[in-house]
């Protein structure tokens, strides 16, 4: 029981990372990412590419694949979601199911449908107060701890995060307050990305690199933010804790194949029960 | 090559089909539906596993249909207060849930091995020689009637009703619709239809297992129904025969580029539906035979005003 706990505290803040980046775009673009679980992959790979491919180590591999897939979601963000027309969000969410298509297949032809691991010596598993807790889980805990703590203070503290907060707030006051929102939007991709790159190395690592590592997250993610109240991403942080320990409890009475299963009734329950998530506020609309 | 036409025809229809639905849950009723393929999945599997333990056909379909109009309408009830992403998340999240149930419970469905050996409906009647022929038009006569009927529907009060809620809930709700009840039932006539279509299927692969039914389908649907243009029905039919068939060509893809691998040519083929799906919405978002609406002012000012509405 208190270790399936800690399992459950350990990869539900790997769900909480990519949680976060998706509350950040809604916020800020007011529609879902469906690409989000096709970006960890790609996030996954790249880092792959850097650690394995030209044989860096994790940690400069893991800085180089979140800048690279930064630059992939401003990309994207120009080429498709721009174009598109920002303000219609039902037709940016089915265009984020194309760019998921275009990436996850991507990785697919560059890569193939082989299972990958990074480059990690492994490690025993360390003991203590009865509880055993692996390497991977060490780093994913120090490193998503202190990724939330960084976008914690990026969104409080800085301009950046009060003119993201703005948008999200109400984007036309924003615009005539003098924010460009433009510029504001790339910055939160980029930040996104970060996010997303960071819990793919994190994910795969936990897993393995394979084209679906991102998609078998996706449901647990979207679950978590809107347990946590879509666009909130401080919510999505507490939505993660909450699904992961959720999912992890569940595998004591349910074979673990249906992890996305049990987030799905949890989702479902959330949107009948409380449909504007644990910790949002009930807003009334229009 | 009769032989390839007709199969190629059959999957038009059921691409067809699937456009339909979708285009009076999405086209007319606005409902985002994510989980296309898990209804699919879940008509197919249902009409599979009936007539394998020795139901009627026509028992099956029926069972396959009710069963999905039932889950759709259940699954449309995320939609109560919120907007249509939630749908979205739910729908796609229902699609996750229905094959993991395929994948995990041997018992019923065979796992990843999927159900082989559907029997074929009708084939003491038809005979073996021509049967395919047959069922494409058992398939065509399916969608007419499907298309007649969404039509009354489309035309009626009711799918009025749908479009005024789509385009404003609140304001239809005001007006005295009931908005949940409207939304489930669009939601469970799409249901039906994805239903049937899946039953067909079913039928005529006579094998199906977990992967038939992943998210390319749901893809598919929504090219057909923006390549047509959302809410009309019979650019409907037109987007579907052309997304269909830009889909086959693409098999071809690997015969012009040799130098890539069975697995790279099918990787390729999806990327390139979903630049297709992106570029459809950046370049054609209305489609080939948009929805009549009336129109004021300049083209571009109406569709500001349309665009601060959503």
């Amino acid at each position: 029981m208190a270790q399936a706990l800690l399992n459950g505290l350990v990869s539900g803040l790997l769900i909480a990372l990519p949680a976060i980046a998706l509350s950040l775009t809604y916020g800020v673009l007011n529609f879902p990412n469906f690409a989000i679980g096709a970006m960890i992959t790609a996030g996954a790979y790249i880092t792959y590419f850097f650690n394995v491919g030209l044989g860096l180590p994790l940690v400069a591999a893991a800085l180089f694949g979140c800048l690279a897939l930064a630059l992939v979601a401003v990309v994207v963000q120009h080429l498709v979601y721009r174009p598109i027309g920002t303000d219609d969000h039902i037709t940016l969410l089915v265009g984020s199911m194309g760019v998921a298509f275009v990436l996850e297949n991507l990785v697919r032809f560059v890569y193939g449908a082989e299972v990958r691991t990074f480059a990690l010596s492994v490690a025993r598993p360390m003991m203590w107060q009865g509880l055993r807790f692996n390497q991977e889980q060490l780093i994913i805990a120090v490193v998503t701890v202190t990724a939330m703590a960084v976008i914690a203070l990026v969104l409080k503290r800085t301009a950046l995060g009060r003119a993201m907060r703005a948008i999200s707030d109400n984007p036309a006051l924003a615009e005539v307050r003098g924010i460009r929102r433009h510029r504001i939007v790339d910055w939160t991709w980029g930040l996104s990305g970060v996010l997303t790159a960071l819990a793919g190395l994190l994910i795969a690592m936990d897993t393995t690199v394979e084209p679906l590592v991102g998609a078998n997250y996706l449901v647990s993610i979207f679950a978590a933010a809107v347990v946590g109240g879509i666009g909130n991403p401080f919510g999505s942080m507490a939505g993660g804790l909450i699904i992961g320990i959720v999912e992890e409890l569940s595998t004591l009475v349910l074979p673990t194949t249906y992890r996305q299963g049990v987030s799905f009734i949890v989702l479902a329950l959330v949107l009948f029960l409380r449909p504007s998530g644990l910790l949002g506020t009930a807003r009334i609309k229009r | 090559m009769t032989g390839y036409l007709v199969s190629i025809l059959t999957f038009v229809v059921l691409a067809a089909m699937l456009g339909l639905a979708l285009n009076i849950q999405w086209g007319q009723a606005g409902m985002v539906n994510f989980g296309l393929a898990g209804f699919y999945g879940l008509g197919a599997y249902t009409a599979a596993i009936l007539s394998v333990s020795g139901a009627n056909p026509a028992i099956a379909t029926g069972a396959a249909i009710a069963l999905t109009a039932a889950a759709s309408a259940i699954v449309s009830l995320a939609s109560i207060r919120l907007r249509e992403d939630y749908l979205a998340i739910t729908t796609l999240a229902f699609a996750e849930a229905v094959r993991l149930v395929a994948l995990n419970e041997q018992w019923l469905t065979g796992g990843s091995n999927g159900i082989r050996d559907i029997p074929r409906p009708f084939v003491s009647y038809i005979g073996g020689g021509n049967y395919e022929l047959a069922f494409l038009a058992i398939c065509v006569a399916a969608l007419l009637i499907v298309f007649v009927v969404l039509e009354a529907i489309v035309r009626a009060p009711f799918g009025r009703a749908l479009r005024a809620l789509r385009e404003d809930d609140v304001v239809a709700a005001t007006l005295g619709k009931d908005v949940l009840s409207l939304r489930m039932k669009a939601f469970a006539v799409g249901g039906a239809v994805i239903g049937l279509a899946g039953a067909l299927h079913a039928f005529y692969l006579t094998y199906i297992d977990p992967g038939q039914f992943a998210g390319f389908v749901t893809v598919y649907a929504f090219m057909a129904v923006i390549a047509g243009g959302k809410g009309s029905n019979r650019g409907l039919l037109i987007g579907a025969c052309t997304v269909m068939v830009l889909l086959e060509g693409s098999r071809f893809l690997k015969d012009f580029l040799p130098f890539v691998n069975a697995q790279q040519a099918a990787a390729l083929r999806l990327m390139l539906i979903g630049v297709g799906l992106i570029l459809l919405l950046i370049f054609r978002p209305n489609g080939i035979a948009s929805e009549y609406r009336l129109q004021v002012g300049n083209r571009s000012r109406a569709s500001a005003h349309s665009n601060s509405q959503t």
